[in-house]
């Protein structure tokens, strides 16, 4: 009996898995490396959990969720509010409509779809930001942040993989 | 049978595009009230600021722990960096402090002098300036912002506008405040303007960012002769800052855009100190600061 209450209570709890790693990437992403090169431009890990939960597990990653989480990111990144939340519900809603191509797919062919959505968001977030700024934003930081955090995303995505793999698996 | 069939397929995909018509609208619902945040946020910057820098103390423990190890490493690997230069920078401090000590004795001379001279003039000194030191709990280092979360808020006493130092030089301007955690904006970040002053020449300008590692100088005078290797220090015009806190070098000229070299490391800011400035309307740096507290000492 107490067995199966804690088994429901995992069950739920593990429910909320993706949005609380999507936090806690949002929050990694602000911290102070002490890695020579990491620092100036930072890559933005919350992007990178937006769309790996979006394309493996949309049921446990509803859209007022992407919200919440876009807001948070913009919060703590210090954008403007809504921007973020603008382009992570956007990237949801496009992965919605494309999970056939991506779901199955080999890391490497995961991997090129990042790259295309980061690219697509760099793009929104710089023209959006451009127009609320009334002017145009420094391009080459933007530019950097794009590869820095398609670098990244192996890593990143690994260890969403391992979380997915170990947790989530049967539901 | 096939009635049934026909049946459980009709109410399948009456399920189905149910579900994507939610699913749609939802999306189109959340992407309007991000448009409206947008907009907000530009028409009543304040009530998003309030927000904001409530979540900002809300997240500041989880914030001060992730950064803990990073903050240990970050020593650690100082310290191994500092084991292997143990020689060359023993040699190297040394004769910096020869020189410093010859520089102490210059600005105790100069203090006295100067208090002779204040004395005789009857002029009134300008209280020190006050420090709240704070640890900095996150680095946004985005490409389209940049700004720091420092540990020191309302109830520290830390107001907006504060200026924020490293023991090299300014950073950046605290631009929001909550009750245990303040944003200060770097002199980085694009919408950064700081009145400055380049000591070689007095010539007066403003230093502005753009998201890359060096901003610039605007808006010198016409027949401002600025040269590499000048150094820039707060003017205190617009009253925003206190005057004569050390800003950077200026080490490039190119086709009359003028880039300044922060004192400051940026990226691996771990401390910061928030100068308050209200309470010294004047012009006092940290040198004379000290020199002060040392002369009344011997009194």
């Amino acid at each position: 009996m107490i067995a199966g209450a804690f088994q429901k209570l995992g069950q739920t709890s593990r429910q909320f898995l993706p949005a609380l790693l999507t936090i806690l990437y949002i929050l990694v992403s602000v911290l102070i490396w002490p890695l020579p090169f990491v620092g100036a431009v930072a890559p933005s890990l919350g992007l990178v959990a937006v769309y790996y939960w979006s394309v493996h597990r949309p049921d446990l990653y509803r859209v007022p969720v992407v919200f919440l989480l876009g807001m948070l990111n913009d919060i703590v990144h210090f954008l403007p509010l809504g921007l973020s939340a603008f382009v992570f519900v956007g990237v949801h809603q496009l992965l919605h409509a494309q999970r056939r191509f991506f779901v199955g797919q080999t890391f490497y062919v995961l991997w090129f779809g990042f790259g295309l959505i980061a690219l697509l968001s760099s793009f929104v977030n710089w023209t959006l930001l451009s127009l609320i700024d009334g002017r145009a934003v420094t391009v080459v930081p933007v530019v950097m942040q794009y590869l820095l955090t398609v670098a990244i995303f192996p890593l990143a995505a690994w260890v969403l993989i391992r979380v997915q793999r170990a947790f989530l698996m049967q539901g | 049978m096939s009635v049934h069939t026909n049946r459980s397929e009709w109410v399948t995909t009456t399920a189905m595009s149910w579900r994507v018509m939610v699913q749609r609208f939802s999306f189109v619902l959340f992407l309007a009230f991000s448009v409206g945040l947008l907009v907000i946020g530009r028409s009543n910057p304040a009530a998003i600021e309030h927000v904001r820098s409530r979540v900002m103390d809300g997240l500041a423990p989880t914030l001060s722990l992730l950064s803990r190890p990073m903050a240990m490493a970050e020593s650690f690997t100082g310290r191994v960096q500092s084991y292997r230069s143990l020689l060359e920078e023993n040699v190297r401090l040394r004769s910096e402090n020869d020189n410093l000590v010859r520089w102490q004795n210059a600005a105790l001379a100069m203090a006295n002098e100067n208090k002779e001279l204040r004395g005789l003039l009857h002029y009134k000194a300008e209280p020190s300036l006050a420090y709240i030191t704070a640890r900095v709990i996150a680095d946004t280092g985005g490409a389209y912002v940049r700004s720091l979360v420092v540990t020191a808020g309302s109830v520290d006493g830390v107001r907006e506008g504060m200026a924020a130092m490293t023991g090299e030089g300014l950073v950046g301007r605290v631009v929001e405040v909550g009750d245990w955690t303040s944003r200060v904006l770097l002199i980085t970040d694009m919408n950064s303007r700081i009145p400055v002053m380049v000591t070689d020449t007095g010539d007066h300008a403003i230093l502005t960012g753009d998201n890359e590692a060096q901003p610039k100088l605007l808006y010198l005078p016409q027949d401002a002769d600025v040269k590499v290797g000048a150094r820039v220090m707060t003017s205190g015009h617009g009253g925003i800052f206190p005057p004569n806190l050390p800003v950077g070098v200026v080490t490039s000229l190119d086709h009359g855009e003028i880039t300044v070299t922060p004192m400051a490391a940026f990226g691996r800011i771990n401390q910061i100190r928030l100068v308050d400035f209200n309470l010294a309307a004047g012009a006092v740096n940290p040198m004379t600061a000290t020199v002060h507290a040392e002369s009344s000492t011997r009194r």
